[in-house]
């Protein structure tokens, strides 16, 4: 027996067996954790921001860098909230962004590659990582969901794009198409047409957004920080509102509808 | 000098009580079957997607659609909403009608046993909102659709669901008929962690008026979709229901393994 599991033994107050059967507990809360998060993160980040996910060539300057983060950031705050309001762990986001990209590389491969016959270049998923592991750090040292939310959720904001770059960077190269500038992004988009889907590209791509000094990514940024310190405020609450304890009284009559010996037999005798 | 060796016996160690033992406690055997039968179907799903969806799936008016794809909606749906029904039954006809004599050995393996529905019920959720739900997205965004009723949404609508909703609903009535907690207060966590998915399925409706309607080319983040997304966020309420079952758990292991002095004389 390790020196940390007699600690935990002694603190517990369990004996061995007792100990082992609540491990054996835990690990299934791990594995119903996991995977309830891996399809309820992925579900709510498809529908709300999925396109942008899905496809290279939808990785653009001025909304995928907006966006995504903001929907993203929503349901791992709420995990983070749970994990440190009520076991004081600070892993909550990153735990949430590892879980969206497992379960995102799944279906890209599974779906995607295998079934749609896209390559795998056309539906490289966006990371969320380095920024949830700024922001539970931000949480570990400050302990406050405010100061987590202001700096915490700013910084996970300005982390998106720099930390997404080093995937992505080959995709926004240019190349010459027919005698016009396109990226490889918007290559692999011309090649591997969806039918079902409109040329995302060919609809943003206009008015000043070129031609805005360069600096259209920062821009979006620093809107995606503002919008991420509320969005990250307003998901903390509601993730401990959905794990609230509470139970309604079931009524007599409920309970004389179930059977139960307590309500169906006389007062004197329940 | 001779020596001579003596066998030493090695004490014999102390006999573990049978409800004592892990085993006692968990049902691993109905839960490894629930599992099984998941990765089976979900695992037959996808690959009978790749074989016929792409060969006889992309035009609803046609007799193949009708014989590989709209066969399958005919059995499915019966099928599992029917195993539905018939476990729901059976888990209200032989519910415990007296719960106030549970004794905490009992009680402590029935935890373990809802845990294990739960566990079930996210092991679909997650085939459901990740595996399945994405794979929508590659079908419908790839081929123009034409029906309510496309490889996709088969599989994804119409066996899925309905297969987390046996989850979902049986881990509540066996919650509801067999722990006391959960018998006489409503958990809110728990009703919100079934009735949001559940609702999914008739929010269908919505998704499939506004695509016949509107004929939307399939942007995933669409409003029409918006529905699903609400209704998904009730997943978040099960943690909820992990607290309220570690709230009585925590008590329950002190009362049956008691003390550390109390398991040397078990």
């Amino acid at each position: 027996m390790s020196p940390n599991t007699r600690e935990i033994l002694e603190v517990s107050g369990l004996p061995p067996e007792g100990a082992k059967l609540s491990r054996i507990w835990e690990w299934f809360v791990v594995a119903a954790v996991a995977l309830l998060f891996m399809g309820a993160i992925h579900l709510h980040v498809m529908l709300t921001v999925g396109d942008w996910d899905m496809f290279v060539d939808w990785k653009d300057r001025q909304f995928w860098v907006l966006v995504v983060p903001v929907s993203m950031l929503m349901i791992p705050a709420a995990l983070q909230a749970v994990f440190w309001h009520y076991f004081r762990l600070p892993i909550g986001m990153t735990l949430g962004a590892v879980l969206l990209l497992v379960a995102t590389w799944i279906t890209r491969i599974f779906g995607w590659h295998i079934w749609g016959y896209f390559p795998f270049t056309m539906g490289v998923p966006s990371t969320i990582l380095a920024g949830a592991m700024a922001c539970d750090a931000i949480l570990l040292i400050v302990r406050s969901s405010l100061l987590t939310s202001t700096f915490g959720g700013f910084v996970f904001a300005l982390l998106f794009f720099p930390s997404n770059w080093p995937s992505l960077a080959a995709y926004f190269l240019p190349v010459e198409h027919q005698g016009m500038v396109a990226s490889v992004a918007d290559m692999i988009g011309y090649v591997y047409p969806r039918s079902g889907t409109p040329e995302y590209i060919r609809l943003i791509e206009r008015g000043t957004l070129r031609t805005y000094e360069g600096s259209t990514v920062w821009v979006s940024t620093f809107f995606a920080g503002i919008v991420c310190i509320f969005m990250h405020m307003i998901w903390w609450r509601i993730g401990l509102a959905f794990s609230t304890q509470k139970f309604v009284a079931t009524s007599r009559r409920f309970r004389r509808f179930m059977g139960l010996a307590d309500a169906v037999q006389p007062a004197s005798k329940a | 000098m001779s020596s001579t060796t003596t066998a030493i016996p090695a004490p014999a160690k102390p006999e573990i009580a049978a409800d004592r033992k892990p085993g006692y406690y968990v049902r691993f055997n109905l839960f490894a079957l629930a599992l099984i039968v998941m990765t089976v179907m979900f695992a037959a799903y996808r690959m009978y997607q790749q074989v016929y969806a792409w060969s006889f799936g992309l035009d609803a008016t046609s007799p193949e659609f009708d014989r590989y794809w709209m066969t399958l909606v005919k059995i499915q749906i019966p099928v599992l909403f029917g195993a539905g029904f018939v476990c729901w039954a059976y888990l209200w006809l032989t519910r415990d009608r007296n719960l106030a004599a549970l004794k905490p050995k009992e009680e402590l393996r029935r935890y373990f046993t809802f845990t294990l529905w739960l566990v079930a019920y996210t092991f679909a959720i997650y085939f459901i909102g990740s595996f399945f739900a994405e794979g929508d997205g590659v079908w419908h965004q790839t081929v123009m659709r034409d029906t309510p009723f496309t490889p996709s949404h088969i599989v994804l609508f119409y066996a899925c669901i309905p297969t987390y909703i046996f989850f979902s609903v049986g881990g509540f009535i066996y919650a509801i008929t067999r722990l006391p907690a959960f018998s006489r207060g409503i958990s809110v966590a728990h009703a919100l962690a079934v009735l949001g998915p559940v609702l999914i399925l008739p929010n269908l409706g919505f998704n499939e008026w506004g695509h016949a309607f509107w004929l939307t080319e399939e942007i995933f983040s669409h409003p029409l979709h918006w529905g699903f997304v609400v209704l998904g966020w009730n997943a978040l309420a099960l943690p909820g229901v992990a607290l309220q079952i570690i709230q009585r758990m925590v008590p329950l292991f002190h009362e049956v393994f008691g003390d550390k002095q109390a398991a040397q004389t078990a």
